[in-house]
């Protein structure tokens, strides 16, 4: 068992009543799953896998992350449990403007304190096998959205995390490029890397053996197969 | 890591040119300015301070209570300091002072030399380094020291012991050898001289060798290690009960009342190392360091506005960092490593800066020494512990001007940081208060500016009683006798075009070229009370010369043959001896001699503007000696007759230098420290001012770019230009507003102390502060408009479709 989600609630005030970002989530994930979760704008897709990527707080339930229960860590040895096992990959790609390709992949093991000759043989494979070893030195404002999506997947790979979260990776691509995406994707997870994507697209979504539909914060179970 | 950093630093700099650029911009002039300030407050601070002794080295003076209450005084009577080593425990070393100039005979070498009579112990007080020679060296009255620049220039070399002086001293002619050579006093020194001689060559010195009345010269002591100041003063009761039992007598007699003590006459020690910041003021003493501080404190000020600058644009551009910061937060960067990266990012811009600014205060260095004339240089902020100081005020400042809105940033949640999301509420409300202190700063030194530049207008332009503007002074420093030379200048310049009158007194007004300054003051008993004169021995002509007025009687002259025995006084001594009529009546001085007041003259400010005009007495005795000659110059051609003056006097003395000079200059340079004050306060005004622009300027443009698109909203649905840029500019105009209700009282506050200090002073009046709060609205005002102005007239399909 990777992750387990037991009777998660989370709510925000307004105007004294409470409302519902998440709503008695429970989810079961295993090493090596390829997970999509559906849902319409606005139910509740990035605030379930923020709170996966331990992002975000909420306010009821229990969060067992590789047999460590989450909601009671300290926030310093939960960052130290998400640098180590989790690699975020954004519908925006929120690469780092002022650093060029090279630089953003390596940015992850600055702070993990590895030594710059492992580094560097890390990135250059990383480089390599995305095929963008001839933009390393470019910044992302020179790259088209596909090529910074490729860029900001190594970055979240290039610590050798066990889970990624996407949202929504391809809401910014043209279909052609969002295709390559999944593809890569789908590679990876034959690799070994669990994987949980947020995403409005079927065809996108068909790529994961599994699909949670989400609605108003609540998993919809009629869907799933 | 670092290079990292460093990279991202640079690069992040570089995209924002503009705000790097004012930024280091505005911290360069500002470390400049403070780094000048501050050589100039340090240097001031350091005065003194170079003596090995200098906690145990005091000054001493008497408290004395007159009927009029508490006087203090410093000068002392011959015997006294003999006296109170013998009878005093906890005295190490006493030295009697007196400066004097003497004029050095040997021919072709005829130099005016500052000289101080001091008895023996005086170079084991003070770190007056012996070269050549020993430090009691004086124990030898024929042996005097010189100092190695005085050494140099009378005999060409340094090792000059053993070589003879022909010293011309107050009209006696000695003949001394060199007995040790002395390192030349460094520029701190308050002590200044040419050549140290044994007391007992001092004016007068075996006549008053048993006088207690006859007060002339300053006594420095140096106590036990153990002893305190507050020992002397207990201890010495019984020694002043002894000796001035007679004064002590006539204070009760006065209807003096005694101190909370009981005592009427106090002896207390001022310490050595206050001298410089001590102000005798007739009734009390005040040692202030305010004047050093203030203008360290103007620098701080400076340095103060310049770093809100910073963290007012480093906040405001944070918007543009978010992404960055919560991309990293899920990248695992922790507080710690964020609030580094975003300070050192500060610390770069600071080096930059500081770089700058030492290389600017270099440049400037002379010209600054110049306008503030000043011998401080940058060499004087090297000492080890300075560099330390300095070192450590940078550190604190990178600290905190880039420290807090590393904090802010490093804080922000990673989600909120991810969307883009800043608490902009909160933030505004600490650059608004920043940008608050920062024009009541401005203000208080607007206002500053005025009120000091009106004050020494006032000074300057008040009828000070006498005519200062066709007046020249003529310091007597030539080899003849000071009376043969008022004479030969008489006769020189009789019937010279221009030339209206010349006469001769025992002391200049204002100060001279030749940068002297004494005073005589005298005590007689009138009618059965203590009385006190300022004594001032004239020529004649001497008030028609000056323009004194005369209130009755008549004055010096020369068809009455007895008038070396009358006396022309001031209104205050009328008061003084609390005679409405005082024409004609006699006083007798110790010397039992009967004077007669002939004349009484209006008063006139023969002291300084910060005292009141104090009693004086004219007496025209052919004994006593001159020192000044006094030349009224008709108005026409002053330059040419000066000149005429000048040559008369090469031709009379042709070894001595002219210092003549007129007497409104001479007031001038009693000015020197509030001109030094208000060229300080007004170029730190300015750059503050200039600071505060460059950071509105910054923000106007981040809160113009922040508000792009609701401009181009309110625009569409038809806002006005003027409405726009009324919208875009009252927030900031408030902010000016609420800066002077706070800057306008602390302002006048800290001018109205000021000026206590001048007995002649101007009113503070509510203009001079709205006058600085306009100003300061006023150039707000332009410096926003650049933007608003622009931004209001902008095309608002521009503005909502670059959103
Ligand atoms: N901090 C918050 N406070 C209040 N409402 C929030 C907050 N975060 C998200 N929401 C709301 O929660 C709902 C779910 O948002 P989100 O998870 O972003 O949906 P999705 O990613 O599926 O489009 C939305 O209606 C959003 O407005
Ligand atoms: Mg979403």
């Amino acid at each position: 068992m990777l992750l387990q989600l037991n009777h998660i609630y989370k709510w925000v005030k307004q105007g004294g009543k409470r409302v519902f970002l998440l709503n008695d989530i429970s989810l079961d994930v295993e090493e090596g799953e390829f997970i999509s979760i559906m849902g319409p704008s606005g139910s509740g897709k990035s605030t379930l896998l923020n709170v996966i990527g331990m992002l975000d707080e909420f306010q009821e339930g229990e969060y067992m992350f590789l047999d460590e229960s989450v909601h009671t860590l300290k926030e310093k040895h939960r960052s130290k449990l998400y640098k180590e096992y989790i690699g975020f990959v954004f519908q925006a790609y929120h690469l780092i403007d002022e650093l060029t390709v090279y630089e953003n992949i390596e940015t992850p093991l600055l702070y993990k304190n590895i030594k710059s000759s492992e580094r560097k043989a890390l990135v250059a494979d990383m480089l390599d096998r995305f095929n963008i070893v001839g933009k390393k030195d470019l910044f992302p404002a020179q790259l088209s959205g596909g090529q910074q999506q490729l860029v900001g997947i190594a970055r979240a790979l290039i610590a050798k995390p066990k889970l990624i979260l996407a949202d929504e990776p391809t809401g910014n691509l043209n279909s052609k490029q969002g295709e390559e995406i999944m593809e890569l994707f789908k590679e990876l997870n034959q690799e070994g890397v669990t994987i949980i994507q947020a995403t409005h697209s079927e065809s996108n979504a068909a790529y994961g053996n599994r699909i949670i539909h989400l609605l108003d914060g609540s998993k919809q179970h009629q869907a799933s197969n | 890591m670092l290079k990292n950093y460093i990279k991202i630093a640079f690069r992040n700099l570089w995209k924002d040119k503009s705000f790097t650029l004012l930024n280091v911009l505005g911290l360069s002039i500002a470390f400049a300015a403070s780094l000048l300030l501050g050589m100039y407050a340090l240097f001031d601070l350091s005065y003194d301070q170079f003596h090995k002794n200098k906690e145990d080295l005091f000054q001493v003076y008497y408290a004395e209570q007159k009927p009029g209450g508490q006087e203090v005084a410093t000068s002392m009577p011959v015997p006294f300091a003999p006296a109170l080593q013998q009878e005093l425990p906890n005295i190490k070393h006493i030295s009697r002072y007196i400066s004097d100039h003497a004029l050095n005979l040997e021919a072709g070498k005829e130099l005016d030399l500052n000289l101080i009579f001091v008895d023996p112990d005086f170079f084991q007080m003070f770190s007056f380094e012996t070269v050549l020679g020993t430090k009691e060296v004086l124990k030898d009255n024929a042996q005097i020291s010189i100092t190695e620049e005085t050494a140099q220039k009378l005999f060409g070399k340094t090792e000059a012991l053993g070589e003879t002086l022909d010293l011309l001293i107050n009209g006696r002619r000695e003949v001394f050898t060199v007995g040790s050579i002395l390192k030349d006093p460094p520029v701190t020194s308050g002590l200044r001289f040419d050549v140290a001689v044994n007391f007992s060559h001092s004016p007068n010195y075996t006549e008053n060798l048993d006088r207690w009345d006859s007060r002339n010269h300053s006594v420095f002591i140096q106590l036990n290690e153990d002893a305190t100041a507050s020992d002397i003063t207990q201890s010495a009761v019984s020694f002043t009960d002894l000796h001035y039992k007679g004064n002590i007598e006539d204070l009760k007699r006065d209807g003096a009342q005694p101190n909370a003590n009981g005592n009427y006459l106090e002896l207390h020690l001022l310490p050595f190392k206050d001298i410089h910041f001590a102000d005798f003021k007739g009734h009390s003493l005040k040692v202030s360091r305010a004047y050093p501080y203030m203008i360290l404190g103007i620098g701080l000020l400076i340095l103060c506005i310049a770093g809100i600058n910073f963290v007012n644009m480093s906040i405001a551009r944070s918007a543009q960092r978010l992404r960055e910061i919560g991309m990293r937060k899920t990248l695992g960067a922790a507080k710690k490593q964020l609030f580094f990266q975003f300070w050192s990012e500060s610390v770069w811009v600071f080096m930059i800066a500081l770089l700058l600014g030492i290389g600017i205060s270099m440049a400037l260095e002379s010209s600054f020494r110049q306008l503030f004339n000043t011998p401080a240089t940058l060499s004087h902020l090297s000492s080890p512990v300075l560099i330390g100081v300095l070192v450590g005020s940078f550190v604190v400042i990178t600290f905190i001007a880039g420290g807090y809105p590393a904090l802010v940033l490093s804080k922000l949640g990673t989600l909120k940081a991810l969307k883009g999301k800043l608490d902009l509420a909160g933030k505004n409300r600490v650059r608004n208060t920043l940008m608050v202190v920062q024009f009541s700063i401005a203000i208080v030194l607007i206002s500053g500016t005025l009120v000091l530049k009106k004050q020494l207008d006032f000074m300057r332009n008040k009828d000070l009683g006498f005519n200062k503007t066709q007046v020249v002074a003529v310091p007597l420093n030539g080899k003849r006798a000071n009376r043969q030379d008022v004479a030969l200048l008489r006769n020189e310049l009789a019937g010279k075009p221009g030339i209206l009158s010349v006469t001769a007194s025992d002391n200049n007004l204002g100060l001279g070229k030749d940068g002297s300054t004494y005073f005589s003051r005298m005590g007689f008993d009138y009618k059965g009370r203590g009385v006190h004169t300022n004594m001032l021995v004239v020529d004649y002509d001497y008030p028609e010369t000056l323009g004194l007025q005369l209130k009755e009687g008549r004055t010096f002259s020369r068809s009455y043959s007895g008038d070396s025995l009358s006396i022309v006084i001031n209104e205050a001594m009328a008061r003084e001896l609390q005679e409405k009529d005082p024409v004609n009546k006699q006083i007798i001085l110790d010397d039992s001699i009967k004077y007669t007041i002939v004349g009484v003259l209006k008063d006139y400010n023969f002291q300084s503007l910060n005292k009141k005009i104090e009693p004086i007495s004219l007496f025209m005795k052919s004994d006593w000696d001159l020192y000044y000659a006094f030349v009224k110059v008709a108005p026409q051609n002053m330059a040419q007759t000066f000149e005429s003056i000048e040559d008369a006097w090469k031709r009379i003395e042709p070894n001595a230098e002219f210092l003549g000079s007129f007497l409104d200059e001479n007031i001038d340079r009693t000015f020197k420290r509030e001109r030094t004050m208000t060229t300080i306060i007004t170029s730190g005004s300015l750059i503050a001012i200039i600071l505060s622009c460059i950071g509105l300027f910054a923000i106007s443009m981040l809160v113009v770019t922040q508000r792009t698109k609701e401009i181009g909203v309110r625009k569409v649905v038809g806002a006005s230009v003027a409405q726009i840029t009324f919208l875009l500019t009252k927030d900031f105009v408030k902010l000016v507003g609420i800066a002077f209700l706070i800057a306008a009282p602390v302002a006048w506050w800290l001018l109205s102390q000021w000026l206590q200090d001048y007995e002649y002073r101007i009113e503070l009046q509510l203009w001079i502060f709205l006058a600085a709060g306009l100003l300061a609205v006023f150039i707000a005002l332009v410096t926003i408009s650049f933007r608003t102005i622009r931004a209001a007239l902008k095309n608002p399909v521009e503005s909502l479709r670059t959103e």
